[in-house]
């Protein structure tokens, strides 16, 4: 048992009555052999290392070495407590988590890679924001990272996952769609709605360039993957609503895949265009490269 | 399909800050590690297209210095290994090229290590979200995916070695 596409992952869920995570559920265990019961348990370890970068990130005022990131997370706390935040607590706290996390990465601190490292603010930051304000488990939690690693497996086999391979909207797009499907299905969505997610999220990362200031996985990086959670909550309200997406999820994969294979290389994670060229960017270069130490 | 778990794209536990970058090149030079069933004396490291243009932002000299001393992704001590080689003894040297002749892709990497008499020549790519592979050992193409424990029997000259990758 296995799925190469939406379609078939969603084929599956009719077919068996079961939830997009269920799916993946029974995929690994029938492909590893793993009891369901080990599998649930080495998710809930990752689960728990995203935790740790959470709350380690929340209050760590320090900048990462090359002195161009962190404090961020810090910042938006602050905000919050000011009450006065105008796109509502689900957002903000997710935005908040999500700087913690990427600011935990570019500290060279412990992060699990959601699909990638450098987009690996995104999901924890949209599912603790998700038991922060609508209090969901950690059982939950888990069955939403089941949820997002569905359809990221989806659009790695499919297309790519890598800022080098295919530019940013493989990168933080691929993550940003993950995380859109895994909160429609935590909030009781079917699979085909939380697939709608997807595919409207991504839509909306199509074209983004991978484009690292001094090769750093930080700026912009860092707050593309904080933007991702708000276009996350934003498609999986879309979709909750029962709105679908006009072009289907396996033909925007497709087009993603398309687009990255068009994107000139100097876009693509090599720091020799976009942001890394602009003027700011090259003189951030220069002064991190004249550090010894760094 | 390159990707086969969900573990693949949920994963690995990594230092930051990069996937393919930082955790896939822990990966590549602890399976050379692991070849040379300890840390080598003498390594040459050849990085070829996105790992040449951005390698030193992205730690990934610490990060193949580290997997070759045996650490893994979510290893704290990636940070230091340069440093940590030097006090092992080890002698490295690192080369920028810009395309890899034997696979098509911006993040491989090739190792020649040697471990006293032993020597070995490694090509790896690193492919996204920490997958990496093994595609060249000495002059022979190979195509070893390191996501799962497996076995690798090596056959050089009189020499036969079984390893259990972790």
């Amino acid at each position: 048992m296995d799925f190469k596409s939406m379609a078939e992952l969603l084929d599956h869920c009719e077919r068996k009555k079961r939830s997009i995570a269920e799916v993946m559920l029974d995929v690994e265990a029938s492909k590893t052999g793993r009891s369901k019961a080990t599998i649930i348990e080495m998710m809930k370890q990752r689960l728990m290392k995203m935790k740790d970068a959470v709350d380690a990130g929340v209050s760590d005022r320090s900048t990462a070495p090359s002195g161009i990131s962190g404090g961020d997370a810090c910042l938006m706390g602050h905000y919050k407590d000011k009450g006065e935040y105008l796109s509502g607590s689900f957002i903000v706290d997710a935005m908040r988590f999500s700087f913690a996390t990427s600011e935990t990465n570019a500290r060279m601190g412990v992060i699990v890679a959601t699909p990638t490292a450098g987009a690996a603010g995104i999901l924890p930051g949209c599912l603790f924001s998700l038991r922060e304000n609508a209090g969901l488990s950690y059982e939950k939690l888990v069955m939403g990272l089941f949820t997002a690693s569905a359809l990221g497996y989806v659009i790695a086999n499919r297309a790519f996952i890598s800022g080098a391979a295919g530019g940013c909207q493989a990168e933080v797009g691929s993550a940003t769609a993950m995380a859109a499907g895994a909160i429609v299905e935590l909030k009781g969505g079917t699979p085909v709605q939380a697939v709608n997610a997807t595919a409207i999220a991504l839509k909306s990362m199509l074209g983004l360039v991978c484009d690292p200031v001094a090769g750093l996985v930080e700026v912009p990086c860092i707050k593309r993957n904080v933007i991702g959670t708000a276009i996350a909550f934003s498609a999986a309200d879309i979709a909750l609503a029962g709105i679908t997406s006009r072009i289907p999820c396996d033909e925007v994969i497709a087009a993603m895949y398309e687009i990255g294979k068009k994107m000139p290389v100097t876009l693509r994670e090599t720091s020799l265009g976009g942001l890394a060229m602009t003027p700011t960017g090259k003189e951030i270069k220069d002064r991190i490269l004249k550090k010894e130490s760094f | 399909m390159e990707y086969n778990s969900c573990f693949d794209i949920i994963g690995p536990i990594m230092v930051g800050p990069s996937s393919s970058h930082t955790a896939g090149a822990v990966t590549i030079g602890n399976f050379v590690y692991q070849i040379l069933n300890g840390v080598p004396d003498r390594v040459e490291i050849t990085f070829f297209g996105s790992f040449s243009q951005t390698y030193r932002g992205h730690g990934t000299d610490k990060a193949i210095i580290g997997g070759l001393l045996g650490m893994g992704t979510d290893d704290l001590r990636i940070k230091q290994a340069l440093e940590l080689a030097e006090e092992h003894g080890m002698k490295m040297m690192f080369r920028l090229e810009e395309e890899c002749p034997y696979f098509d892709h911006p993040n491989t990497v090739l190792i020649r290590a040697e471990k006293g008499k032993e020597s070995v020549v490694v090509g790896g790519v690193s492919l996204g979200g920490g997958l990496s592979k093994v595609f060249l050992i000495d002059e022979i193409q190979v195509d070893i995916p390191l996501n799962a424990p497996r076995s690798v029997v090596l056959h050089k000259g009189n020499l036969t070695r079984k390893i259990h990758f972790r």
